[in-house]
Parts: C-alpha cells; sequence; structure tokens
C-alpha cells in the first residue's frame, strides 16, 4: 500500500502541472455534427449501465423476501414482493449499528491524526532549519518503500505485546504517521511564501502557533485531498482489522460485512440487505460530494 | 489573514531587524532551532515503533524457527529454500502474477478507449465519470459479496444476462476451479476490470489533458481522421500515462486481499485458485500459526515490490531524460 505512492505521486508532478493551462480541450473543439456526440454517449452509457446495475440489483434483491428461497432465472430490477423483512433480519442478527460507530471513530481519528502528523513534518521540513533535516526527511521518504503487508505479522504481535487487540488504539495507533502524507505536505507549504512566515515570526509568535493559525488554513485544499486517500484507505480496509479483532462489537463496516459475506448459510436477501446498509450511505456521500474526492484523487494519483 | 505584502523597498530593513529581534543570543536562537524536534520527533517516534521496526523483525524472524514456547534456533535460509519446494507458495505466486496480468491487459486497453471517447463529451461527462467512478469507492470487500451473487451459476445477473442474449452454456464462475484464466479466475478478473475501470479512466483523461494541443491543432490542419489523431497523437503522448498505471497496477495487484478473501476465505476456494500471496502470508501467520514461515513469504514479497519500485523509477527516470534532450 505504501510503495507506490512514490512513484504515483512523481507521475502526477508532470501531468497536473501540465493540466491546468489547458483545461478543456474536448469542450472547446468544434464539431458541428451532432451524430457522434449521440452515439458516444449512447455508448458510454451502455458501460455507465453495467456499472450501475449490480448495485440495483441488489437493491432490488434485498428488498425481495423470496429471494431468499427462489431467485428468478431471469433476473428482475424490481421486487415482486417488496418488504423490509430482509433488512430486518439483518439488522437483529448484525448490530451494524455499532459496526458504523466502530468504522467512524477509528477512520475520523486516524485521518485527524495522520493530516495532524503530515502536516506537522510537512511544514518542519518545508520551512523550518535544523541539524539533521535531511536524515529525518530521507527516514521518513524511504518508509514509502516498506509495503505494509512485510510487517504486519510483528506489528500483529507487539499490538498483543500492549494489549491492544480488540481496542480502538490497535486500529488507529499505527496509522497517524506516514512517509505518504509528510511527502504531500512538505511539497505544498514549500510553496508557501516564505515572507508570510517572517512576518508572523515578526508579531512575536511561536512555531508551534505560526503552524497552527497561519500554515494550516492555507493548506486546506492539500489536506482535503489527503483526508479523502485516508479516509477511503482506512474505511475499506480489511486485512489489519481481520488480524487485530476478533470480538464482534470491534468490527469495521468492511470487516463486518465480510464475515457476514463469509458466514456459511447466509440467505441471498438477508446478505445483500446487508451490502446495501453497508454501501448505500458511503454512495450518498460520495454524490453529494464527487467533486472534491474525483478532483482529490486526480491530483495525488491515489485511490485510497 | 490580511498581512499587507511589504513592497521590496521596506521589507529587507524589516527582516533584518526581525532576524535580530529573534536572535537575541545564543539562547534564542538554540530554541528557534530545538522547536523544529518537537515537530519532527513524535511522528518519527510512531514510524520507528510501528513501521521500522516490525520491519526489521520481520527480516530476523524469516532466518529463525520455532523449535518451543518461547525457543528458537537460527536456520539460515531454510524458510526460504522451504518455501521453494512448496507448492502452495508456488500457486500463490503464479496465481497472484496470472491475475494482475490478466487484470492489466483488459482494464488498461478497455480505460484507453473509453476515456478517449469520453473526452469528447460534451454534455454529461461528469456525471458518467462519477458513474464509473462509483465501483472504485465501495470497498473491494462490498464488491466481492455483490459479485458473489452476481456470478451465481443457476440465478446470477452475469449468467441471466447471458441466457436473454441466448447464451446456454454458461460458464460457472466462482464454482469452476479449472486451471488457467477460465472459471473462477474469469470471474475475480472481471471483477476487478469492473471496480478498477474508473481509476484507470480518471488517471487516463489526466493525461490526454496533458498532451500538447498544438499537436492535434496541426494534425486537424492535414486533416487527419479522428481515429488517425487518436492512434498517432494520442496514444503515443499517452504511454508516460501507461508505465504509471501498469506500474501502479501491479503494486496494487500484488498487494491484493480483501475482495478474494471475501470470495474463497485465507486458503482462496475453490482449490486455492483464488489464493494470493497476501492471502497465503495471512493463512501461514494467522491460520497455521507458522510466523518464521509467514516472515519468509514476507520478505519475498518486498522484495517483489522493491524490485518494481525500481523498475518503476527506471521507466519514469527515462522518461525525463527523454523529454530534456
Amino acid at each position: 500500500m505504501t510503495i507506490q505512492k512514490l512513484s504515483r505521486q512523481s507521475a502526477n508532478a508532470t501531468t497536473t502541472g501540465r493540466k491546468q493551462r489547458k483545461p478543456s480541450r474536448g469542450a472547446t473543439r468544434n464539431r458541428p455534427n451532432h451524430l457522434p456526440q449521440i452515439v458516444l454517449v449512447g455508448l458510454l452509457s451502455i458501460g455507465g449501465l453495467a456499472m450501475v446495475l449490480p448495485f440495483v440489483w441488489m437493491v432490488t434483491t434485498s428488498l425481495s423476501r423470496q429471494s431468499n428461497s427462489a431467485m428468478p432465472r431471469t433476473p428482475t430490477f424490481w421486487p415482486p414482493d417488496p418488504s423490509l423483512f430482509n433488512y430486518e433480519v439483518a439488522a437483529t442478527s448484525l448490530p451494524i449499528e455499532r459496526f458504523y460507530l466502530n468504522s467512524l471513530i477509528v477512520v475520523g481519528l486516524t485521518t485527524v491524526g495522520y493530516l495532524f502528523c503530515s502536516a506537522l513534518t510537512g511544514y518542519a521540513f518545508a520551512k523550518g532549519r535544523f541539524p539533521g533535516k535531511s536524515f529525518f526527511f530521507i527516514a521518513f521518504l524511504s518508509t514509502l518503500l516498506l509495503p505494509f503487508e512485510t510487517r504486519m505479522i510483528p506489528l500483529y504481535d507487539l499490538m498483543s505485546t500492549l494489549n491492544w487487540n480488540n481496542t480502538y488504539w490497535a486500529l488507529i495507533m499505527p496509522f497517524l504517521a506516514g512517509g505518504f502524507g509528510t511527502f504531500l505536505m512538505r511539497q505544498h507549504i514549500s510553496n508557501l511564501p516564505d515572507e508570510l512566515i517572517h512576518a508572523a515570526r515578526l508579531d512575536g509568535a511561536s512555531e508551534f502557533r505560526i503552524f497552527l493559525q497561519l500554515v494550516l488554513p492555507l493548506c486546506k485544499p492539500a489536506l482535503a485531498a489527503l483526508a479523502i486517500i485516508n479516509i477511503i484507505w482506512r474505511w475499506n480496509d480489511l486485512l489489519w482489522p481481520l488480524l487485530v479483532t476478533s470480538e464482534r462489537d470491534m468490527y469495521t463496516v468492511t470487516q463486518g460485512l465480510a464475515m457476514a459475506g463469509r458466514s456459511t448459510g447466509i440467505h441471498t436477501g438477508v446478505a445483500l440487505a446487508t451490502a446495501t446498509m453497508a454501501v448505500l450511505p458511503v454512495m450518498i456521500i460520495y454524490v453529494i460530494l464527487q467533486r472534491q474526492i474525483i478532483q482529490g484523487i486526480a491530483m495525488s494519483g491515489m485511490k485510497g | 489573514m490580511t498581512i499587507p505584502k511589504p513592497s521590496p523597498a521596506d521589507a529587507r530593513p524589516r527582516v533584518s531587524a526581525g532576524r535580530r529581534a529573534i536572535r537575541t543570543g545564543v539562547f534564542g536562537g538554540f530554541r528557534r532551532t530545538t522547536v523544529w524536534y518537537a515537530f519532527v520527533l513524535p511522528p518519527f517516534a510512531l514510524l520507528v515503533l510501528f513501521v521500522c521496526l516490525p520491519t526489521a523483525q520481520t527480516f530476523v524472524e524469516g532466518f529463525y524457527r520455532e523449535t518451543g514456547p518461547d525457543q528458537r534456533q537460527f536456520v539460515g535460509l531454510d524458510q526460504f529454500a522451504n518455501l521453494g519446494t512448496t507448492g502452495v507458495f508456488w500457486d500463490a505466486l503464479i496465481n497472484t502474477v496470472l491475475l494482475g496480468v490478466a487484470f492489466l491487459a483488459l482494464v488498461i486497453p478497455l480505460a484507453a478507449i473509453l476515456s478517449a471517447m469520453l473526452n469528447h463529451v460534451r454534455r454529461g461527462a461528469t456525471a458518467l465519470k462519477v458513474i464509473y467512478f462509483l465501483p472504485q469507492l465501495t470497498s473491494s470487500v462490498a464488491v466481492a459479496l455483490i459479485f458473489l451473487y452476481v456470478f451465481q451459476p443457476d440465478w446470477g445477473l452475469l449468467n441471466g444476462f447471458l441466457h436473454i442474449l441466448g447464451i446456454d452454456d454458461v460458464p460457472l464462475w466462482l464454482a469452476d476451479p479449472s486451471f488457467g484464466l477460465t472459471g473462477s479466475r474469469a470471474a475475480v478478473t472481471l471483477l476487478a476490470v469492473w471496480s478498477g475501470l474508473g481509476y484507470f479512466i480518471l488517471i487516463f483523461l489526466a493525461g490526454i489533458q496533458s498532451i500538447p494541443v498544438e499537436l492535434y491543432e496541426s494534425a486537424a490542419v492535414d486533416g487527419a481522421t479522428p481515429l488517425q489523431i487518436w492512434r498517432h497523437i494520442t496514444l503515443p503522448g499517452l504511454r508516460p500515462t501507461i508505465i504509471f498505471l501498469v506500474m501502479t497496477g501491479s503494486f496494487d495487484a500484488m498487494a491484493r486481499f480483501g475482495d478474494l478473501w471475501t470470495l474463497g476465505g485465507p486458503s482462496g476456494s475453490p482449490a486455492r485458485t483464488l489464493q494470493s500471496i497476501v492471502m497465503l502470508m495471512y493463512q501461514v501467520g494467522f491460520v497455521s500459526h507458522d510466523t518464521n514461515q509467514a516472515a519468509a513469504i514476507a520478505v519475498v514479497f518486498f522484495v517483489i515490490m522493491l524490485v518494481l519500485t525500481v523498475v518503476a523509477y527506471r521507466a519514469f527516470l527515462s522518461r525525463e531524460f527523454k523529454a530534456r534532450s
């Protein structure tokens, strides 16, 4: 997960820089005939339908009680017997609201901590002057070469030693500091004018106050992009929660869903109702924030 | 945030006065330096504790064998030699590479074509982008769970459509453990393409927009057809984007875990056809509890990722040189 970050960053240094100059070539090119447009949109819509249909099918199947016993050979996109029966079964057999609470706490605290740590080190490496700066910076960068999968077993042992298994600590603490965030924030803060920070120092502000009240507010776009990537990454992670949480009350949404799907004898309708409850809220947030999310991903080249 | 921008004339004396005010003696300068360690050291400590030390420990454990409770013995390269002779390890490695290659071979041409089309759409491009990106944002676990039913041989969505199209000899998808790229492997490859397409299209679109517009203008003057323009200008201009996507796609493919685990469990059923290298690591380390053997797999995994990184750097560096000369 970490190893690809550097190369993603370097690719986008070249792509996004030029993008700014010519934002919309497709729109400015003149094509008088309308037929190709219709054909293009038509073909792309067929592809788009293929993207959406599995989700629609998931929702309609989850709304049908008889999908648990017999499914039609020809797929239908309207439940023959609409009812919330499957949702009631799923909600009583699984503490899905507890999964959501866990995910919100874990992802929220991890993201706040990760943004804070990244901005802190990014500021020090961009504007600070202290002995050993390049050593520390190279140390932060080289952690990008260490994939999470390589360290997960000793990390699990460490969690056991600390008695952190089945606690939020285990899900949060290992993900607070990282090379990628430091690198991204350093790039961004380097572009802030030095005069601004000097002026604040003249006014007698401490470095920490400059960081909190001057630098952080100026970093909002970079912080937003970093937050989006981190939220997607942490929300969707399965491997680490699988290792450190075994009690059902500590499951995240992703882990709870995976465990429900793996449990033997789960009925189709109930499984898809569970999936709908795990997917739909995320989708609604995505549709509301789609511009920021797509921009954040295109800007950093990371998909979380 | 209304700090007046000082004009160059009065900036100079002010800054030097400030410098004097800040560095009041040795102690002031010392404090100005040490404060940065307060910024860097706490995150650095976290990094050492949760990243560096565990990674180092993996490398140590790969060379030991557990001989009893809390007892271990240095065995040199035995663990690695052991890996080389176990079919399960090679199966998982070949599986991971095979699934990765199949995924990239499908998704890159498809995303190249779709992004070229999307780039010409004048109205509704944003909505289409949002739709294509939808599965990417859904967790791989949720996608896998949905597709567990989409791939159901008798009444699943996919075979249902194949029936409508008049195909009666439908594949069994996940229920078919046949070797090669049919059955379960074809199913998880389709799943990966479906869910990864949006990201590839997004990066391709950014790449298309980085191609100099003058090239298109001169091609239009020469009377080139859209297909010719795409073949001779867009495609060569996308070379760096394609290299980038192949490399990052390879990293993700090597680390594939969530969707395959949801569909096949730690052993990658049916018949281990879906076991990736990370799943094997999980199974050996946390189901069979052979920490040292799992550490050896982790070391091999690290070496593969490092080689991929070096190849990626070389590809990017050679590109930079070409751009400069």
